[in-house]
């Protein structure tokens, strides 16, 4: 076996030789760093010198003005704590949901196919029609949610789930960890079928239950699986857009407005460009310090 | 022997609450959009449509036909921008993976690094971009943009897939007079078939399903994807359910149809990169 490894390693690194060709590597890669330099990388520097052209004043050509006047705008304040909350509640409930869903995937039963097909049709649907559907279940006076909870006997009288301060955010939280837990399932499912299957008899040779073996083992080896489906996730849910458009379209009172969802508004429909940009560049600087912190954790537990 | 019961018990509890909630509300959309307005507007609601009536689809075919027109849109946008990062995708996953030229690392690093770009920061500066090359409101600007927006992530997949070919493949093709781009189409392309195909799938359902950049920069009634022409559908009439379920519903179901035949080919692309 080791000869085999040997040769195959060789093979390898006279291969590379043999087809070490920058110049038709270039080649091959220049259409799509083409496109990726048009679509993201100038876009997103333009954004950052937009957001340094003052917006209203005209006595400098460069000034921080947008950004100062960001800290002054409540209505950008609360989209900020908005996404934040969001995201803090969302993303640990997903992960939970994805874990239990992704431990029972793992396990050999009948029917496992279909729940597998099951959980895939929340995610590869657009989030706008989605959040569409949802909205209609959401209904205050003909929803079936509140005749759910109503038949149940868990509330007394119709809620106004989209139109009352808390309940509005909470229904779109509810939202995205339906539409999303299926996702963090299959990157955790994933990870778990890497962990060796003989793990677990041995410790369970040496007397541990499910719970401790599930502790002891899965938790430490599945975390790379998790911090990654996290660094995902989050970053997904900082930029959520479509969900609040559609579902509560920022309402009641602002209360569900993200920070894209703002900057959106600020640059298409208050058309204030400048204003904007100095918006979007927060927010990318947001999701950057986010997965900084991820990856760096990944770093520390890399053996 | 009892807790084994109990384990088989939990499992199969535990699977019928997932199917139930994840298909839940695509089959009530389906229930509403099988009813007549009167039965959709009722207390309690009607769980079953009885009887059932197509007449929400006629009314779709006949009356609103620009609902279909989003459905078209959306589909020849997503099969271009798919063919578009298939060819120049596959093209510099197997330079990247293969050629190992130099800075071909930097190069992946950096794909890496620009894919958590965040969607809105795009917007103002590729919405002017594409007013002053007039491409508002045509095909063109939404597949550039699909395309520059999905194209790391569908380097990625494909990498892992081609890292799989035998070397010694590529070097019979060498030795037989093949030049790297003879080798990319006749040997590279068909034998990553199974992985360009799962590439393709997942790339067509996240271009089918974007939103903010479709919004912006098809903003023509005529031109709007599927997506966002529902959605701005109740914003500009009143606020027909039994339609907007029916165009919903319509509007969904290539997505169905893809996701449901081909589920094994889109998790293995899904999963593909996230262990590495």
């Amino acid at each position: 076996m080791p000869r085999l490894e040997e040769r195959r390693f060789r093979l390898q690194l006279d291969y590379i030789k043999l087809h070490r060709n920058t110049q038709i590597g270039y080649l091959f890669v220049i259409p799509s760093l083409l496109v990726v330099t048009f679509v993201l990388v100038y876009p997103v520097i333009q954004a950052f010198l937009y957001s340094l052209t003052p917006e209203y004043s005209e006595d400098s050509e460069w000034s921080l003005e947008n950004y100062f006047n960001l800290l002054d705008d409540d209505r950008f304040i609360e989209s900020f704590n908005n996404t934040l909350i969001f995201t803090f509640f969302t993303i640990p409930a997903e992960l939970l949901i994805g874990l239990v869903i992704a431990v029972l995937l793992n396990k050999e039963f009948k029917f496992r196919g279909i729940v597998r097909v099951a959980i895939l049709f929340p995610w590869a649907l657009p989030t706008a029609l989605n959040a569409i559907m949802w909205r209609w279940m959401f209904n205050t006076e003909f929803g079936i949610i509140n005749y759910g909870l109503i038949s149940a006997g868990l509330i007394e009288s119709k809620l106004n789930w989209l139109g009352k301060e808390p309940l509005a955010m909470i229904a779109m939280m509810s939202v995205s960890t339906w539409k999303t837990s299926s996702f963090m399932a299959l990157l955790l499912l994933a990870g778990l079928q890497t962990i060796p299957k003989d793990l677990y008899e041995s410790a369970e040779m040496d007397g541990a239950n499910g719970f401790k073996s599930f502790w002891h083992i899965t938790i430490p080896l599945l975390t790379p699986a998790i911090i990654v489906s996290l660094l995902l996730r989050t970053m997904d849910a900082l930029r959520v857009f479509e969900l609040p458009f559609n579902l509560t379209d920022g309402g009641p009172l602002n209360t569900t407005e993200t920070i894209s969802l703002y900057s959106y508004r600020v640059l298409f429909e208050f058309v204030e460009f400048k204003y904007g940009s100095s918006m979007v560049i927060i927010q990318f600087i947001l999701i950057l310090i986010m997965s900084l912190i991820y990856i760096k954790s990944i770093k520390n537990i890399d053996y | 022997m009892q807790s084994k019961i109990r384990t088989k018990f939990l499992i199969y509890f535990l699977s019928v609450v997932v199917v139930l909630v994840s298909f839940f509300p695509i089959i009530w959309l389906f229930f509403t959009s099988l009813m007549p307005a009167k039965d959709i507007y009722a207390w309690p609601p009607n769980l079953f449509p009885s009887p059932g009536t197509f007449n929400n689809y006629i009314k779709i075919f006949n009356n609103s036909p620009e609902l279909l027109r989003y459905i078209l849109n959306s589909t020849i946008i997503a099969a271009f921008t798919t063919v578009t990062i298939i060819l120049f995708g596959g093209l510099a996953a197997y330079a990247l993976v293969r050629i190992k030229f130099r800075g071909s690392f930097a190069i992946m690093l950096g794909m890496l690094a620009v894919s958590m770009f965040p969607n809105i920061a795009i917007l103002p500066a590729i919405f002017i971009v594409f007013k002053k090359l007039n491409l508002i409101n045509s095909y063109p600007s939404l597949i550039i943009a699909h395309t520059g927006l999905f194209i790391t992530m569908a380097i990625w997949i494909l990498a892992n897939y081609i890292r799989t070919i035998p070397f010694e493949i590529e070097d019979a093709a060498k030795m037989d007079g093949c030049g790297p781009f003879g080798i990319f189409w006749r040997i590279i392309l068909p034998l990553s078939k199974p992985g360009i195909f799962a590439t393709g799938l997942i790339v067509f359902i996240f271009s089918w399903n974007e939103f903010p950049l479709s919004l912006v920069l098809l903003h023509d009634n005529d031109m709007r994807t599927a997506p966002v022409g529902i959605s701005l559908y109740p914003g500009e009439y009143s606020f027909p359910w039994e339609t907007i379920s029916t165009a919903t519903f319509l509007s969904i179901i290539p997505v169905l149809i893809i996701t449901g035949i081909f589920q094994k080919q889109i998790i293995g692309g899904l999963t593909s990169g996230s262990n590495k």
